[in-house]
């Protein structure tokens, strides 16, 4: 048993290796729209995990400011997301929207969002 | 064919309906209006659609033209009192409301334990008929609303029998459902309560999602998110929809229907829809509070996990790899997953699932602990009886129209038949939800008829239409088509196919007879004015609860308080203006539970508890004399449990007489002592009710009361309505000299 | 022309000639005093003369004389009633049991005096007040070691007795000697609470009929004996039940008492002195307190607010003046307390005053909303009750009034604009790239 399981840790560290390797080549391959759209979700999500922390740190007192400030940035994650999944060429599904509509709804959803974040801030 | 050229080619038999484009406006005369098939229909459908809103709207007018225009029955006297608020102070004065009137003396903050979107609804088109200069009366708005928006949802039925089925399909829809009774219960003119405006936001906002999800835009999802906003401020049923999504999303991806159109509309809608519901004050935090909303979040994360492991196996080609990957992602997830819903179960952040929505899930949680939820009478299992008076037909027709849906399973299928069959769960647990599932119900049977109407017509016209066509050029391919319709239709010929197509029509029209006679008898009482056959066949009409609460508006002080059983607490706050002690907002147990044991208790007792709480006047119902079953006697071991819940001093077995529950000579001692009795039978043992019966005989019971010399210390009779039916006690001051 | 002013001052004058009672001046103005004989008024003169100096007006009249009547139209002809009619088995007139309760009850005084010849009747409105004669009518107090020296050796029914009450407002500030006289006992009744003993019989008293022997042990014995009762019912009004008639009489207002064992003989009994300060206690000249002018306000306003909110700051006051006889004086005390009470109070502060009548308090209103209401219960022996209460509701804050730009929460609202700016930003990049 004690065998097989070094192998199998062994080769899973030579996975993971492999693993990311090929996830980065393939990754530069991406368009550079696609690019700037992962950029700004990982502002989004980098920011949620600083409100996180801090709220682990001091309390949710203002829970509505709590909610509102993380909601706020996995909003803008997920539409970003979704812009990104309506503007990319690989998407079959998409291949019929132009891509101008998806800007235009996301940036609807953006103002939406951002309007009820104002008015749970507070 | 042959002929001068000159001369138009002969006009086709009537079996051919395809017109040249060239003589379309070539007549002028009704007779030569020749439309394309397309406008045809158009005309056809929209006529149709127009007919449906104006049947919806005016098939629930029973009420208003046999009575008058009025509200019906308790919380939609809540709802009026509230709206009329809104109208005269605004927006912020009504957000921010504390009514000193009800709960005396712990007040309720109305502002924050309402569904607003009801009472903004109704001001809304208040405020607009006023500003187009129409003066009416926000009591008329108010009564209105509901078959308004019934006549709106049959429009959105259409729509979503449209994305499900066909037009056809939709068509069928919207006629069935501006005529179930399961919907015209809660939606006739008078009931002015949040179903009437939230089945319309419930059709809307699955509408709207499964839209999103077939064209995965994001201004579906937007839109779904704004309805379904739109439904959280209307009623507190939302929490069906914001379990039924997830419950579909999960569905889709365990069939491997995952897509980035889904991803799309669950995520755009879960996430501004949360953030919008938790705009509304009595919602609050609960959608990541709450136990009942953990599952969207839960499959929230699903979805990321999925896009994730999605977007890695795009960009990974080599499938090893990814297997590992899977393992590894997939184990985490889960843990973490299951590590978060337990840790926040267990140290109580996620609140557990309250007790109206638990009693869903296990129907008898409620009788055992919670004996308010069980009294109410809406929240009881329903009989089969129910189920046939609401649906009719659409009971056969559901499964049939099941049937239809799995043979064409899309994504839109899926979701009306999961929709379809956990409403129709939750509908057989309480009679109240049968109106939430009214609309899928109506939509798969719409989907039944519509495709067997389809079939069967199809069956006529193709058999007409190979006897036609044996000499057309065209000859080949509508052979061929007919031929493969035949082998798909079932081999029956022309005349049964008619026979069956007249059968079917023989059902539609008996539905619609059964429908109109359900809400013309059943379903139009306003409950606040009783009518009766006399003894002649006219018509008797009982308006005691209205004179009782004008008498109470007229003849106290303002401000007086009121003591009465929780379910007159909204109507004498609403018409009577006066302070109440408890309403049917049944927010503090405690407090209702005081009231029932002081209308338990003797009468000294009694007075002390009233004295404690500053009541003026008691308010009872009693049905002795007109035979009216639901008074308070009849509902008073209701008063004793809920009272014995809270303070063991008083103990149902002390009111029961081997069980049984008597007023008569028999009865137990505590029972024909206590408060209620008293005030409900002063003075009734020297009426005569009946003819050939002795006095005190209780026509609501059919029995010879027990105690018939009752005698009041502590009150006194300040009024009693011309039938009995109300009865107003005042409370005296403590004795001058003692 | 000359004519119609004439008539006009006159109108005017009107009011002045109308000296009855009202709130205003709450000392009895007009009393009807009832007697079972006219021997009465001139046997107890100097009590009447006492009264009517004053400023009483008294009207004799029989007991049963058939113009009896206490009031015409629905009103009151009469401030009080005094009814030295013992033996009195039926009023005539108008009167009966039913009137006078119901005299009494619309806040009206009155003194009963019972003697040996009682009536049933008059028994009867003495329970209905709240006291219970000895069911034997024959029955007197006999008291073996506090009785009066008197010359008959061995009649020990006279008694001295200086078990009073402490109150000065009931009973002055002197001290009062012995008082003596023939007794009828009787005891309160135990439920009711808003009666009072005046004079007890001393531990040793009991009561018996006095010419017969004792068959079986009495049922009214010791201090539970009173001698002389007042009640104040929940309106006010003031019922004095003395259990002698011969107490009010010139004769025993004029002999001394010696009290047995006691060697010190007094000139003058006390009767007097008692009876004067318990009749001014009776018809409101003392111990008479009205509260008027009960004001709240938020700290820094001077108008009253319809609703409260929570944590609010606010005053109250309130202003409390003592019948002198002839005028409204302040009334001074340091225990007049109010309370913010729903269902049990929340705030209870003793009230602080300026020794002008004005009492005031501030507080702050507790974090809990609802309606309250501000509650001034007053009962001090022989003071007339002053049970106030204001209805106030106290509301939850506005949705904006909520603490807002908290420091601790400024993490959130740089989040939540900066995903705004970079919103705002993505965009124009994402637009103008190539």
């Amino acid at each position: 048993m004690a065998k097989s399981t070094t192998t199998t840790t062994s080769t899973t560290a030579k996975d993971v290796q492999a693993l990311f390797q090929t996830l980065r080549s393939s990754y530069a391959a991406t368009p550079t729209n696609l690019k700037i759209i992962d950029l700004y979700v990982v502002f989004a999500i980098f920011t949620a995990l600083i409100q996180v922390v801090y709220m682990a740190f001091v309390g949710s007192f203002p829970f509505n400011s709590f909610l509102s400030g993380v909601l706020s940035c996995v909003g803008t994650a997920v539409l970003a997301v979704c812009l990104r999944i309506q503007v990319n060429k690989e998407n079959k599904e998409f291949k019929d929207l132009a891509p101008e509509r998806a800007f235009a709804d996301f940036v609807l959803c953006n103002l939406v969002l951002h309007l009820v974040i104002m008015n749970f801030l507070g | 064919m042959g002929g001068s050229p000159n001369q138009p080619s002969p006009t086709p038999s009537a079996a051919n309906v395809s017109i040249k484009p060239d003589t379309l406006f070539s007549g002028f005369s009704l007779k030569n209006l020749k439309l394309k098939t397309k406008q045809q229909e158009l005309l056809i459908r929209v006529s149709i659609l127009c007919l449906v809103y104006v049947l919806a709207f005016i098939t629930r007018l029973f009420s208003v033209l046999r009575y008058e225009s009025m509200i019906h029955e308790f919380d939609p006297y809540f709802n009026y009192r509230t709206t009329l608020f809104l109208t005269e102070k605004g927006f912020y004065e009504f957000w921010n409301w504390f009514d000193s009137e009800s709960w005396y003396p712990l007040g309720r903050i109305i502002g924050g334990t309402l569904y607003p979107g009801l009472m903004v609804t109704a001001s809304l088109i208040y405020w607009t008929l006023r500003f187009l200069r129409f003066a009416v009366h926000i009591r008329e708005v108010c009564v209105l609303t509901a078959p308004f928006f019934a006549s709106n949802t049959t429009i959105v039925a259409y729509f979503f029998g449209k994305e499900i089925w066909d037009s056809g399909a939709g068509l069928v829809a919207a006629a069935l459902i501006a005529i179930c009774p399961g919907y015209i219960s809660r939606s006739v003119a008078g009931s002015y309560d949040n179903e009437g405006v939230a089945i319309f936001a419930l059709l809307l906002t699955f509408y709207l999602f499964v839209k999103a999800v077939k064209t995965g835009s994001l201004s579906w999802g937007l839109a779904s998110a704004l309805g379904y906003f739109y439904m959280v401020s209307a009623w507190g049923g939302y929490v069906f929809i914001i379990n039924l999504i997830p419950l579909y999303v999960l569905v889709l991806l365990i069939t491997g229907r995952y897509s980035m159109r889904l991803y799309v509309a669950y995520n755009s809608m879960y996430v501004l829809g949360s953030l919008l519901a938790m705009q509304i004050q009595f919602v609050g935090f609960q959608h990541v509070q709450s136990g009942e909303h953990m599952a969207a979040m839960g499959v929230f994360f699903l979805m990321q996990v999925f896009y994730f492991l999605g977007w890695v196996k795009h960009l990974l080609s080599d499938s090893k790899l990814f297997q590992v990957f899977l393992r590894f992602t997939v184990t985490c997830s889960i843990g973490l997953g299951a590590l978060a819903l337990v840790g926040g179960m267990a140290s109580g952040y996620i609140s557990p699932w309250t007790g109206r929505f638990y009693s869903l899930l296990d129907p008898t949680y409620a009788k055992d602990f919670i004996p308010i939820i069980a009294s109410v009478s809406e929240h009881q299992p329903t009989a089969w009886s129910s189920f046939m008076f609401d649906f009719h037909i659409l009971l056969i027709l559901f499964p049939a129209g099941l049937y239809f849906c799995f043979k064409k399973l899309s994504d839109t299928t899926i979701f009306i038949v999961m929709y379809g069959l956990t409403s129709m769960y939750f509908a057989s647990v309480m009679v109240r939800l049968i109106l939430v599932a009214t609309p899928a119900v109506c939509l798969i049977s719409a989907v039944a008829v519509s495709a067997t109407i389809k079939n069967l017509t199809l069956l006529i016209r193709t058999k007409s239409k190979t006897q036609q066509t044996g000499s057309s050029k065209a000859t080949g391919s509508t052979k061929a088509s007919s031929k493969t319709s035949l082998d798909q239709s079932p081999p029956f010929g022309r005349n049964v196919a008619a026979a069956l197509l007249l059968g079917a029509f023989y059902l539609l029209s008996k539905y619609v007879t059964h429908c109109t006679w359900v809400t013309s008898e059943a379903y139009s009482s306003p409950s606040i004015v009783l009518a009766a056959r006399g003894a002649h066949g006219g018509r008797v009409i009982f308006d005691d609860y209205r004179e009782a609460y004008f008498w109470l508006r007229q003849n106290t002080p303002p401000d007086a308080k009121v003591m009465s059983w929780w379910d007159y607490g909204y109507q004498i706050t609403a018409m009577g203006n006066r302070t109440v002690i408890v309403d049917n907002n049944t927010w503090n147990n405690t407090h209702i539970a005081t009231v029932g044991r002081a209308m338990s208790s003797y009468e000294d007792e009694a007075y002390e508890i009233m004295r404690s709480l500053d009541v003026d006047y008691v308010l009872v119902v009693f049905g002795g004399v007109t035979g009216y079953s639901s008074d308070d006697i009849n509902k008073f071991l209701w008063m004793v449990r809920i009272g014995g819940g809270v303070f063991p001093v008083i103990k149902e077995p002390d009111y029961l007489v081997n069980g049984e529950y008597r007023v008569d000579k028999g009865a137990a001692p505590k029972m024909l002592n206590c408060l209620m009795y008293k005030l409900s039978y002063y003075r009734f043992g020297e009426l005569t009710t009946e003819y050939g019966k002795p006095p005190g005989y209780d026509r609501a019971r059919g029995v010879e009361i027990g105690n018939k010399d009752v005698k009041l210390e502590h009150l006194e009779e300040a009024f009693t309505t011309s039938n009995w039916i109300v009865r107003i006690y005042k409370v005296k001051p403590p004795s001058n000299r003692l | 022309m000359a004519k119609l002013s004439i008539f006009l001052t006159f109108i005017s004058l009107l009011p002045l000639l109308c000296y009855s009672f009202s709130p205003e001046n709450p000392t009895d103005r007009k009393i009807l005093v009832l007697l079972d004989n006219a021997a009465i008024k001139s046997s107890h003169s100097i009590f009447f003369k006492s009264l009517q100096t004053r400023g009483f007006k008294l009207d004799f009249k029989l007991a049963d004389d058939p113009n009896l009547t206490l009031q015409r139209y629905g009103r009151y002809l009469y401030d009080a009633l005094i009814l030295f009619s013992p033996s009195t088995k039926r009023f005539g007139g108008s009167l009966d049991f039913a009137a006078i309760l119901e005299f009494v009850d619309s806040g009206h005084d009155l003194i009963v005096a019972a003697d040996a010849s009682a009536s049933d009747l008059i028994r009867n409105i003495a329970t209905e007040c709240g006291v219970d004669f000895d069911e034997d009518s024959a029955a007197r107090v006999i008291d073996h070691t506090s009785y009066a020296v008197s010359e008959t050796e061995g009649d020990h029914t006279v008694i001295a007795a200086d078990d009073f009450i402490q109150s000065n407002a009931i009973l002055g500030n002197k001290k009062i000697e012995a008082s003596s006289s023939l007794w009828i006992g009787h005891t309160l009744n135990a439920a009711n609470n808003l009666v009072l003993k005046v004079l007890s019989a001393s531990p040793s008293a009991y009561s018996a009929n006095p010419e017969i022997k004792l068959s079986s042990p009495p049922s009214l014995t010791g201090s539970a004996i009173s001698l002389v009762s007042v009640a104040q019912a929940r309106n006010n009004a003031r019922i004095l039940i003395s259990g002698s008639l011969d107490l009010f009489s010139n004769r025993l207002f004029r002999s001394g008492v010696q009290k047995a064992g006691r060697s010190t003989k007094h000139e003058k009994s006390g009767n007097e002195q008692f009876v004067t300060e318990l009749s001014k206690w009776v018809f409101h000249e003392r111990g008479h307190l009205k509260a008027v002018n009960v004001r709240h306000h938020k700290v820094g306003e001077t108008t009253e607010p319809a609703i409260y909110r929570i944590n609010d700051n606010l005053e109250y006051s309130i202003e409390i003046y003592e019948w002198s006889g002839v005028s409204w004086e302040p009334y001074v005390a340091d225990d007049v307390q109010v309370q913010f009470y729903m269902m049990s109070p929340y705030v209870l502060k003793t009230l602080s005053t300026d020794k002008k009548g004005l009492y005031s308090t501030s507080f702050r209103v507790p974090d809990v909303y609802g309606v309250f209401q501000f509650k001034v219960e007053y009962q001090r022996l022989g003071y007339t009750t002053l049970s106030l209460s204001n209805q106030i509701p106290v509301r939850p804050f506005r949705h904006n009034e909520y603490e807002r730009f908290l420091p601790a929460a400024f993490p959130y609202y740089g989040a939540s604009f900066s995903t705004m700016a970079g919103f705002f930003v993505f965009t124009i990049v994402y637009l103008y790239n190539k």
